[in-house]
């Protein structure tokens, strides 16, 4: 009886057709415009998620590595808190619970909101990335660096930062990838990123394994290019065997 | 060499077997319904027979949405409610006698499609209007509420339906109003979300102008919320129905027939007053079918495209 | 304690947390299995399994979990292989397993050809075939140093429950928005989403600070 049943509908149901016959291909090309309006606000976004957490990896990195008192207290607590709690959670609550904050809401924009989230999360994980650099950094170094006359501060820019950059940098291109990944959740607030397009394409025409398929290869094209590059500027810099 | 083949077949197995018990057991509080003790039913009516599947079954399973009250949401301990919700329970009480014969599994605007086709529940009670985009893709029930479409804006606005150009609505995914935008308000940005509520967050919140989106929904907020308002604009007037697979005609023939029975004896009215807020059951009166009303879906004419 | 938070909470633990510790775990047993299982056939020097493998690995730690998971809800049933439905929690678990088993063979990998050549070496000289060598020498090794890993594995697939609330799945945070959307629709109007928020981040943070803690710890003691 069962059976019966769910032939005749799956009989007439267009989805059960051989897959190949039936994949529209003329539907993805028509709609590559769609995709790549989405392509590139992710890219946007994307850029300066990963500028940002650079930006706050290296300052709070070098922070939490040099104890500075104060400042790395509130880092240990921010790169906790962001890498503990789910990145969707943090998204909403930037986007949905901050305008409700108690006395004092604060309103953003998607786009804002977009890039503010990515680079917040980016941020921690970057942070913990260069404190272990810049603390991987061997401490004759630094020593030199000091009995050299330079202060605390230039050391740190010759010395600890070349160096310790280096050595963090497998970790962060990880970081700067998944950023690049995570912006696929911002569909949850309806920036059009190129997620989004792709969901709201399908919501409209029904044809979910071609669009997501189209989905999938561009998101693997752009994280493998991405990696790609990454990886050779990685190889450029990488610090020599005998250091 | 055999151990180990042995050991991995095994967890393997394991694996499989609790996914697939991970996906057969209920989902707890959703799956169940919790009623009060039923009381004395009156005969059962006249109905064609049910789908096969529902029989066997000795279930239904139905798709109604869990963030769009009134017609579907989540009520304070944790159930599902609402006018489509009730509905569904009533198919269930018809069909089986019993308001706890229907599995009832939580669908948004985007997903609701996607899960009746692909059989994962037997017909799609999630105020599904009508459009001809739609109607290629599912099979319609005769209607059972008409919406209009309507503007909420932050009380301080002056926008209408006029003074759209350039700025941004909210609206859910894959809803009509979003192919309406697209093809009429060329000028005007569009954003997607998810659920209602989100939209309405975004008005507030000041990432949208305006959220365009069914009467009964924004009336209630706008009821309940003194920091927005409805403009008067009034438009896209189109029925919902009922969702069902293409060809599945003991389903269609038997939904109506539930359907007609309900309106026959002014079953609506009595579930609309159950979930609308007092204040504003009198103004919707006119959109739940009754014994004396017809509504009928704008077949030939896609609204969606008409941009007067 | 004010009267909203009784019901709230009480939906959240009970239909939200049970949903995301049943994704979890059968997230994390699916990734455990295959991924071990892919790590070590990948150490095999037999190139087509092995690209095969790699390809399999880049494609799933490549594509956004998100993306992966639509693929497997949305286009999966319509592949004509697939006649059996599945819900979103089957869904959840099987694209997450995915990502997860591609994360584990990875580690794995990585594990295994940590071990020392002379491991293999010494296991050969006493008489032990590829799969003997294996099984009592080179996996037992190598899962001593996958643990960390799985631990934050873990801890990952436990947060990253929550995208799975975008097909459906009322988990922790689903359960908490229709919360603040059934409050925001009740007479007073106030959804308290912030304090909800905080909520849901303090019962994430609650689950996944001990256990990166206790894959740092292990980290330390076991490598």
């Amino acid at each position: 009886m069962v059976e019966g049943g769910r032939t005749d509908a799956a009989a007439l149901n267009p989805h059960s057709m051989p897959l190949v016959a039936s994949f529209d291909w003329q539907f993805i090309w028509d709609h590559l415009p769609d995709f790549w309006e989405g392509l590139k606000a992710t890219l946007k976004v994307a850029a300066i998620g990963i500028a940002g957490s650079l930006a706050i990896g290296i300052i709070l990195g070098a922070a939490r590595a040099h104890r500075i008192p104060v400042l790395s207290w509130l880092a240990a607590i921010y790169v906790e808190v962001i890498r503990n709690t789910p990145i969707l959670v943090q998204i909403f609550f930037v986007a949905g619970a901050l305008p409700h904050f108690p006395g004092h809401p604060i309103r953003l924009e998607p786009f804002t909101i977009a890039w503010l989230s990515v680079m917040i999360w980016g941020g921690a994980f970057n942070t913990e990335n260069f404190r272990a650099g810049f603390e991987a950094v061997p401490y004759r170094y630094r020593e030199a660096g000091l009995a050299l006359g330079l202060s605390r501060f230039k050391t740190f820019l010759n010395v600890t930062l070349p160096i310790g950059g280096r050595i963090a940098l497998p970790s962060s291109i990880n970081t700067y990838i998944s950023v690049l990944k995570n912006t696929s959740l911002l569909t949850a607030i309806g920036f059009a990123e190129l997620t989004n397009v792709a969901y709201s394409l399908e919501s409209v025409s029904f044809k979910a394994t071609e669009i997501y398929f189209a989905l999938a290869v561009i998101y693997l094209l752009v994280v493998w290019s991405l990696s790609a590059l990454i990886r050779f500027v990685e190889s450029r810099l990488a610090l020599p065997e005998s250091t | 060499m055999k151990r180990i083949t042995i050991v991995f077949a095994a967890l393997l197995l394991a694996a499989a077997a609790f996914s697939a018990w991970g996906a057969a057991a209920p989902g707890g509080k959703l799956a169940t319904a919790a009623v009060p003790a039923a009381k004395p039913k009156p005969a059962k009516p006249k109905l064609p027979a049910l789908p096969s599947q529902v029989k066997s079954r000795k279930r239904w399973e139905i798709g109604v949405k869990c963030d769009f009250p009134p017609f579907g949401f989540i009520d304070v301990r944790g159930n599902n409610d609402g006018y489509d919700v009730r509905v569904a329970r009533r198919f269930a009480e018809l069909a089986f006698g019993s308001k706890k014969k229907v599995n009832l599994t939580c669908v948004t605007t985007p997903s609701r499609i996607p899960t009746l086709m692909s059989n994962r529940v037997d017909i799609i009670i999630s105020t599904l209007t009508w459009t001809a985009a739609r109607a290629e893709q599912v099979q319609y029930s005769i209607p059972y509420y008409s919406a209009t479409g309507r503007l909420l804006v932050p009380n301080n606005s002056s926008l209408r339906i006029a003074s759209l150009s350039g700025k941004t609505v909210a609206t859910t995914r894959g809803a009509l109003y979003a192919t309406w935008i697209r093809n009429c308000f060329k000028d005007t940005k569009l954003l997607e979300v998810d659920s209602p509520a989100l939209a309405v967050a975004a008005v507030k919140d000041g990432r949208a102008d305006t959220f365009m989106f069914d009467d009964t929904f924004l009336l209630g907020v706008a009821t309940q919320d003194r920091d927005v308002r409805l403009t008067p604009d009034k438009f896209l007037t189109v029925p919902y129905g009922i969702g069902i697979r293409k060809g599945d005609t003991a389903t269609t023939r038997w939904v109506n027939a539930a359907l007609r029975y309900m309106k026959k004896r002014d079953e609506f009215v009595k579930i609309l007053r159950a979930n609308a807020p007092a204040r504003i059951v009198p103004s919707f009166l006119d959109n739940v079918p009754r014994p004396k009303n017809t509504f009928a879906y704008p077949v030939g004419k896609d609204l969606t495209t008409i941009c007067s | 304690m004010p009267d909203w938070v009784g019901p709230v909470a009480d939906y959240m633990a009970h239909e939200g947390l049970k949903n995301t510790a049943r994704i979890a775990v059968f997230a994390v047993l699916g990734s455990t299995v295959v991924g071990i299982l892919l790590g070590t056939l990948m150490t095999i020097r037999f190139l087509p399994l092995q690209g095969l493998i790699r390809l399999y690995i880049e494609v799933f730690r490549g594509l956004p979990i998100l993306v992966t998971i639509f693929l497997v809800y949305y286009a999966l049933p319509t592949a004509p292989v697939i006649h059996h439905r599945f819900g979103v929690i089957t869904g959840a678990v099987i694209g997450l397993a995915l990502w997860g088993s591609a994360q584990v063979a990875e580690a794995t990998r990585g594990a295994v050809q940590s071990i020392p050549r002379e491991q293999h070496e010494a296991a050969s000289a006493l008489g032990f075939g590829w799969l003997g060598r294996h099984r009592s020498v080179i996996l037992p090794q190598a899962l001593r140093r996958l643990l960390p890993p799985l631990v934050s594995l873990l801890a990952n697939v436990i947060q990253n429950t929550t995208i799975a609330s975008l097909i459906g799945v009322p988990e922790v945070l689903a359960t908490a928005q229709r919360s603040i959307e059934r409050l925001q629709f009740e007479p007073g109007a106030e959804s308290h989403q912030f304090a909800i928020y905080v909520a849901v981040m303090a019962v994430f943070f609650c689950i996944s600070f001990p256990l990166t803690r206790l894959a740092i710890f292990l980290e330390r003691r076991l490598v």
